[in-house]
């Protein structure tokens, strides 16, 4: 059989030399040669995300808009004056940002103040999981190297990620300012309420770049999201204690200014109306960028810059039933949060003792509201323990939700096709996470009252640190019941666990300041235990949130029996 | 479609029921309006090694995660080892392995680690024969789970399976991804598993594999089974490709019973006989001067092209296309 018909005749018929009309000319090709496809692949990630961008950047719009318009509604002149008051201590310093404008209060100040610094942890999160989830994620699924097979550069990908999370950030940040300008605080000039929007998109940009260089350091995509939020943590913590340090009118306000989120909040709008500090984060961008590209050279695709070691050959006698390896998939995750945790609860901690010798000259207005008679260290380590337990909540969420991801990567079939009941699995994985919970608790409670006692000399707080940082335990394990049982019946649905989540933690830590009903703020897991040893311990919500989480856990068990396995 | 055999079920059903290692009828299992499983009934007995065929999104892995019990089925009735699946899962799960076609690993656990996981989850591992198995197959257990090939994950869920001491494996396109040596490898395994009396649902798209191990095949096609039975009888229901070089016509081969796309090349005929007509057709070759002839049986490629060809046409003509791709 003869074929009628070839490629390479049809080719030869045009007259044109084939290899010129294939490859172009040889120079076009080597400029185009890293970064060839970016606007497909930027196309691509747009369709993608079609849902997903917009969602988040409304999201944050949406919540800078209730933040303008609730404050507005809410203060008048003699309540913005009394909030004043509370604001000015040194924990609100730690937590919401250095107090700008707090001696002549407006308004527009006082949200860009309190609020502005939890829009700037959005625009990073929004960052940070926008670009693991186009890069490393799609190495580690394997479709990246099916894109690099086809006409793209080394760095295309990356560059297209990054500058799909820069855009999304312009667009927030543009959204936000508008959105706040038009709010009922009428704010005024439009040009501050831009200075604002610019600073939380500055921060989000800065943890885009941040996020381009972790994902090229492991092979995983969650570890590479982990990375980046440990950054991002330690960031808000190191600005927390300069920003508490300012508060307090201490010296070491420097510290601010090692944090890409202090730089944003430097700008100070309405206040001092700064974009200089700006240009420190967009140093950071064009120093990051580089030394991400840098690295993505350096290392083969789906690699980490690390290479891989070879393990054990035998399993050891630990990991032989589904609590074993339940430990073992959460074991690296644990002890890195517990590294973090206590970490940082030893410098919280440490700060008593300063806290300590400014309650002397503070009013009495803000010891009653820090705890009352029992004095403002008291105060702290309460308030302490309640920032902990949000913190812990986010380490159970995740867990929670590494369960699901477990599903979905299609791991727990052939756990499930072995003599592991669901029930079990699922109990499995809840035991090590409950434990880790209350493990990190004790690690809080431990840390904050050795860095308590070490700073002030009293040794005598070790213990109801520790006390009341574990009592706050069962307020996690609640939400993580939450998330359970979410997985059982809907796994599609379980981040709406986040939810309860960021709703319950605001209502814990501005329900008050916003005077909201008792039975509003009730709603919230965190207000029931008691900030011990400032407020005493309500045994009862101990026992009942333990046993809402066994009948939310005992819920999601009894879904997850009934319905079908994601499979491939 | 053309006839649907199926394996001839005995008066006393219920008891054959128990006995079978898997028993399956009328199953129906929907995907919102998809219908992954119409109506699906299929007897693998115990001891045997059962061939498993159906084209892509046939029905094959639904049927096999239904009898994992980690999918539900929406109606019709399945026994596995005489036991609910859905209800038994753990307990049946001590009595059989699986293997599935995509093996998903934990990338920070070795093969090493997840072969003794997974075998110690199933209630225990032969360590001699696991070390024994890690050997033929060839695979270096210290390795993590990310750095395999596709083909090594799939050497670690079989290495796991085969080292238990279950009743039945059920395997899913388990050899997807392995060398030519490695499929020898586990060729020989399954014939082991066999003479130690283990059952082997083998699902699989290697119809060389098939042929070589399977006693019995089934044939998936839209969520059904559409023809069940030994190898052999379901060649006898199929038809041989004749070719045959003569120095003149044989008229009466046209209107001969049982020849059917008779066509000439030369001095070459070509034609697919009814199986059951051959001694017939021979004998009337015989009376003529033939310089060669090839009879070729059924591949099990022409048995299943006969199901998974486009239903509009005729199983004639599918085979006849065949007869004349044949060497």
């Amino acid at each position: 059989m003869t074929l009628l018909t070839s490629p390479d005749g049809a080719t030869a018929h045009t007259g044109k030399p084939p290899h010129r009309t294939r490859h172009g000319r040889h120079g076009e090709d080597r400029a185009g040669s890293q970064v060839t496809g970016l606007r497909t692949l930027l196309r691509l990630m747009i369709r993608r995300d079609r849902w997903r961008a917009p969602l988040w950047i409304l999201s944050l719009a949406a919540l800078t808009a209730y933040f303008a318009n609730a404050i507005a509604v809410v203060m008048d002149g003699d309540t913005l004056a009394s909030m004043v008051v509370f604001a000015k201590n040194p924990v609100m310093g730690l937590i919401t940002g250095p107090g700008y404008g707090l001696d002549d209060i407006t308004i527009p100040r006082f949200i860009v103040g309190m609020y502005g610094v939890f829009l700037m942890l959005g625009a990073a999160l929004m960052s940070i999981t926008t670009m693991t989830r186009h890069t490393r994620a799609e190495e580690q699924t394997g479709r990246a190297e099916l894109i690099r097979a086809n006409v793209t550069g080394r760095h295309t990908q990356l560059l297209a990620a990054l500058a799909l999370t820069l855009i999304m950030n312009l667009l927030a940040g543009a959204l936000m300012s508008l959105t706040f300008f038009f709010s009922e605080a009428k704010p005024e000039p439009f040009s501050s309420a831009l200075l604002f929007g610019a600073g939380i998109a500055a921060a989000g940009c800065v943890f885009a770049a941040i996020s381009a260089v972790t994902v090229q350091l492991t092979s995983f995509a969650r570890a590479a999201s982990g990375i980046a939020g440990a950054v991002l943590a330690a960031s808000f913590v190191v600005r927390g204690l300069g920003d508490m340090s300012a508060v307090a009118g201490g010296d070491l306000k420097w510290l601010s200014w090692l944090s890409p989120l202090g730089w944003s909040q430097q700008t100070a709008p309405y206040t001092l109306d700064r974009w200089a500090p700006l240009l420190l984060s967009l140093a950071a961008v064009v120093v990051l960028v580089p030394v991400s590209l840098f690295l993505q050279s350096r290392r083969d695709l789906s690699a980490g810059i690390f290479a891989d070691r070879l393990g054990r050959a035998h399993a050891s006698s630990g990991l032989s039933t589904s609590i074993g390896l339940a430990l073992r998939l959460q074991r690296s995750s644990l002890l890195w949060w517990s590294i973090g945790v206590f970490a940082m609860a030893v410098i919280f901690g440490s700060f008593t003792g300063a806290m300590q010798e400014g309650a002397a000259g503070m009013p009495q207005e803000i010891l009653d509201l820090m705890g009352g008679s029992r004095g403002i260290v008291d105060g702290y380590i309460g308030y302490m323990a309640l920032y902990f337990a949000m913190i812990v909540s986010a380490y159970a969420i995740i867990a929670a939700s590494g369960l699901r991801a477990e599903e979905s990567g299609f791991r727990t079939e052939p756990v499930l096709a072995t003599a592991v009941g669901r029930g079990r699995w699922v109990l499995s994985w809840t035991l090590v996470t409950l434990f880790g919970s209350l493990w990190l608790m004790v690690l809080a409670g431990a840390g904050e009252g050795l860095g308590a006692a070490a700073s002030t000399g009293d040794w005598s707080l070790l213990g109801p640190a520790a006390l009341g940082h574990l009592a706050q335990t069962p307020s996690i394990w609640a939400l993580f019941g939450l998330a359970l049982a979410l997985y059982g019946f809907a796994p599609r649905l379980q981040g709406l666990v986040w939810l309860a989540f960021v709703y319950s933690a605001g209502l814990a830590l501005f329900g008050q300041m916003m005077r909201l009903d008792e039975a509003v703020l009730n709603t919230s897991v965190f207000v029931h235990i008691g900030q011990y040893p400032a407020q005493d311990l309500a045994a009862e919500a101990v026992v009942t949130l333990t046993a809402a989480t066994a009948v939310l856990v005992a819920l999601g068990a009894f879904g997850f029996r009934r319905r079908n396995l994601m499979t491939a | 479609m053309t006839t649907t055999t199926r394996t001839p079920r005995p008066a006393s059903a219920a008891a054959d029921h128990e006995r079978a290692a898997i028993s399956m009828q009328d199953v129906v299992k929907s995907y919102g309006r998809v219908r992954a499983l119409d109506g699906l009934s299929l007897d693998v007995a115990r001891g045997e090694v059962h061939g498993f065929l159906g084209p892509n999104g046939a029905g094959k892995s639904t049927t096999i995660r239904i009898l994992l019990g980690i999918l539900k089925h929406d109606s019709g009735r399945i026994r596995l080892l005489g036991e609910d699946p859905w209800a038994k899962a753990v307990s049946l799960h001590r009595r059989l392995a699986y293997v599935p076609g995509d093996v998903e690993l934990w990338p920070s656990l070795t093969g090493g680690e997840a072969i003794d996981l997974f075998a110690r989850l199933r209630g225990g591992v032969d360590i001699s024969r696991r070390n024994e198995l890690i050997e033929r197959f060839d695979l270096d257990p210290r390795k993590k789970g990310r750095t395999y090939s596709k083909g090594n994950r799939q050497k670690v869920a079989l290495i796991s399976a085969l080292a238990s001491h279950v009743d039945i494996l059920l395997l899913d396109e388990p050899t997807a991804g392995l060398d030519p040596l490695m499929e020898a490898v586990f060729q020989q395994c399954i014939r082991e598993a066999k003479e130690e009396g283990r059952t082997v649902l083998l699902s699989s798209h290697i119809l060389a594999q098939v042929e070589a191990l399977a006693d019995r095949v089934s044939i998936i096609r839209s969520g059904r089974i559409v023809e069940s039975g030994a190898l052999a009888d379901l060649r006898h229901l199929s038809r041989t490709t004749v070719t045959v070089q003569v120095e003149t016509d044989i008229p009466q081969l046209v209107t001969m019973l049982g020849v059917h796309d008779l066509v000439r090349e030369g001095t070459q005929l070509h034609f697919s006989a009814d199986t059951a007509e051959l001694p017939a057709i021979m004998r009337t070759l015989g009376e003529h001067d033939i310089r060669s002839l090839t009879a070729t049986p059924p591949t099990l490629e022409q048995l299943l092209l006969r199901h998974y060809g486009d239903s509009t046409e005729s199983s004639e003509s599918a085979d006849g296309i065949l007869a004349r791709e044949e060497p």
